[in-house]
């Protein structure tokens, strides 16, 4: 029965995703690229939250640093938008070795507050205008946007066709990533990491591995994100912000549907409930605790399923 | 030499503060393991309970009694609310996974926050004048009279504190639950009882710390508990948490650099350079300065 769900699933939901903007006013189409950023956010920030089970509370850092690394090599460089997005992946993926190394070690909250101290570190630094290029708490603004050529009449819905572009391509990563050596290890490593180290899986290196991984993917949904507005701003990736996507992971339930769920209900949700403006996020709080109580392991939780059922059958 | 000194007094002004506040969670996190993220805007709530206190209840004159009496009103209401928060939003977590709590805790912090903002409104509003304002010029450092109030009351507290910690029977039983729940259960201890005592005494010192805040800053905004609460937060992982003198060290550490950075640097840098200090201290020494090595459990 669930295999049928999924198989039938993943085809509708995209088919569904690929017409909706028809339906939708500028406004929701805004809301529902949006949505499907913060999808593949979520989805990254899965990896290192969800599938090695680290306490991450930083990930909107690699997601600015992927849009900033955009912005900066298409309105101070000059550089073509598409061009810019080897870059926008690798320079987050680096952050993600060269941060993730020296605090791998830390105890679960003690990496919470480190992830979050980066967080913080970077948006001060886009603020106070490192370097120079940063441009300050104002951002950068002016980008190019990514058209079709031949399709330029339909110019308001390519940015949402390149989210879904990227978050299939998301998918498509982690399927296989759940599928191969990696993902194990992955699982074993939240499971349990001293017991995944002493059948020899090099813990360090693939804790540091679901960083860059993680990175990587959510520096290329922040080229997403510079090319929807055409503009990036230190506040949108705030620290707050990656409290949000940390949320949506443990709301939702570290698994595809659960993430998607996520989203909807952390993002979209407020978004339509924007006309009781001043209730909105004091009943959504009250939301969160009792989703917590009421499902402690999210809304729809993650099943691991490349083991066969008689290593996890119970009895 | 001038500033020098004069920051110390700031730094330690504030770091009396961090540390007050930082008590609340370090306590919370040593008996039930849980980042209690709603304690930054209880801090902040406990502001605005006092400023209503003031104007509303008790007539907006200032006296020795009104001020005391804003002080207890104000520190019963803060603990009662730490003490629902717990009720509702973590006592039915207990035996879930760790980060379900956190995620609650987060929602309880925007219940709490977006209440404020519900009762107050969100513009900034300014704390009353409670204490007459007489400053000290010693030798071009200046000092006033709310800061020697600040750091005297701070530090009788936390040696208050921790003489409640180390020498009475609760206090006691607030350390052996904090080293293993189930042991202490099975020696006679209500552990029950001792979190939601833990959580009284972390929201009044948290009360105590957020009417500082409006008598230091003046002003006070809803949203000002994620602010000061990821201070006090950092102040208490710096420190080692869960250990008691660790976030008074940690607090008092934390404002003197931060005072440091203000005075010497400049403000702008001031979250970069606190937070950096606090990477470097965990690169360091991975539990905090007075945090215990704990073995991993197989």
């Amino acid at each position: 029965m669930m295999k049928k769900i999924q198989q039938l699933g993943y085809p509708l939901f995209f088919v569904v995703m690929a017409l909706l903007p028809a339906l939708l006013d500028s406004r929701w189409l805004a809301v529902a690229t949006t949505f499907v950023i913060f999808t593949i956010v979520a989805l990254s920030q899965d990896i290192v939250l969800g599938k090695a089970g680290m306490f991450n509370m930083g990930q909107a850092l690699f997601f600015g640093l992927g849009a900033y690394t955009t912005a900066i090599c298409n309105a101070v460089f000059g550089w073509p938008l598409l061009a810019t997005l080897p870059l926008a992946i690798i320079i987050p993926a680096i952050f993600g070795v060269l941060l993730a190394g020296p605090i791998i070690h830390l105890r679960g909250d003690y990496l919470l507050v480190t992830t979050i101290g980066f967080n913080i570190v970077f948006v001060q630094a886009l603020q106070n205008n490192l370097g120079g290029v940063t441009g300050g708490p104002n951002g950068i603004f002016g980008l190019e946007m990514l058209g079709i050529p031949g399709l330029a009449a339909y110019q308001q819905f390519t940015p949402y066709y390149v989210a879904l572009a990227a978050l299939i391509l998301t998918l498509f990563i982690l399927r296989n990533l759940e599928s191969s050596k990696v993902g194990r290890a992955l699982h074993y490593l939240r499971e349990d990491d001293l017991a995944a180290g002493s059948v020899g899986i090099n813990t360090r290196v693939y804790k540091i591995y679901s960083f860059a991984l993680g990175a990587g993917i959510a520096g290329m949904a922040g080229t997403v994100y510079a090319n929807q507005y055409s503009a990036v701003s230190p506040e949108a990736f705030d620290f707050l912000q990656s409290v949000l996507f940390f949320s949506i992971v443990i709301v939702g339930g570290s698994s595809v549907p659960g993430i998607l769920l996520g989203v909807f209900v952390m993002f979209v949700l407020p978004e339509i409930f924007r006309e009781f403006s001043t209730w909105r996020y004091f009943i959504f709080g009250f939301a969160m605790i009792f989703t917590m109580i009421l499902r402690p392991r999210g809304l729809w939780p993650a099943k691991f399923g490349r083991i066969p059922k008689i290593f996890t059958e119970k009895g | 030499m001038d500033i020098f000194l004069q920051q110390l007094v700031n730094g330690l002004t504030i770091g009396s503060m961090f540390a007050l506040i930082a008590l609340g969670y370090t306590m919370v996190y040593g008996v039930m393991k849980l980042i209690n993220f709603a304690h930054g805007d209880l801090v902040a709530g406990s502001a605005f309970v006092g400023l209503f206190v003031f104007t509303q209840l008790l007539g907006g004159q200032v006296s020795v009694l009104v001020v005391v009496g804003v002080f207890i009103l104000t520190i019963i209401t803060i603990a009662l609310l730490g003490f629902t928060i717990e009720r509702l939003a973590y006592r039915p977590l207990r035996s879930a996974p760790r980060l379900s709590a956190v995620v609650s805790a987060l929602g309880a912090s925007m219940v709490i926050q977006n209440g404020i903002m519900l009762l107050w409104g969100p513009q900034m509003h300014i704390f009353p004048e409670l204490l007459p304002t007489i400053i000290w010029d010693i030798g071009g450092v200046v000092v006033s009279l709310i800061q020697v109030l600040i750091m005297a009351l701070s530090m009788i507290l936390m040696v208050g504190l921790y003489l409640f910690v180390e020498k009475t029977k609760i206090g006691t039983a607030i350390r052996a639950s904090a080293i293993d729940q189930d042991a202490a259960r099975l020696m006679g201890i209500n552990v029950n009882n001792i979190i939601v005592t833990i959580f009284l005494i972390g929201s009044s010192l948290g009360a105590v710390g957020g009417l500082f805040i409006g008598l230091y800053y003046r002003g006070i905004t809803f949203n000002m508990g994620w602010q000061y609460g990821l201070y006090a937060f950092v102040a208490a992982i710096i420190g080692g948490i869960g250990n008691i003198p660790g976030a008074m060290l940690g607090g008092i550490l934390l404002g003197l650099f931060n005072a440091f950075i203000a005075g010497y640097i400049s403000s702008t840098w001031a979250d970069a350079f606190t937070f950096i200090l606090l990477i470097v201290i965990l690169i360091v020494r991975p539990t905090g300065i007075l945090g215990e090595r704990v073995a991993e459990k197989v």
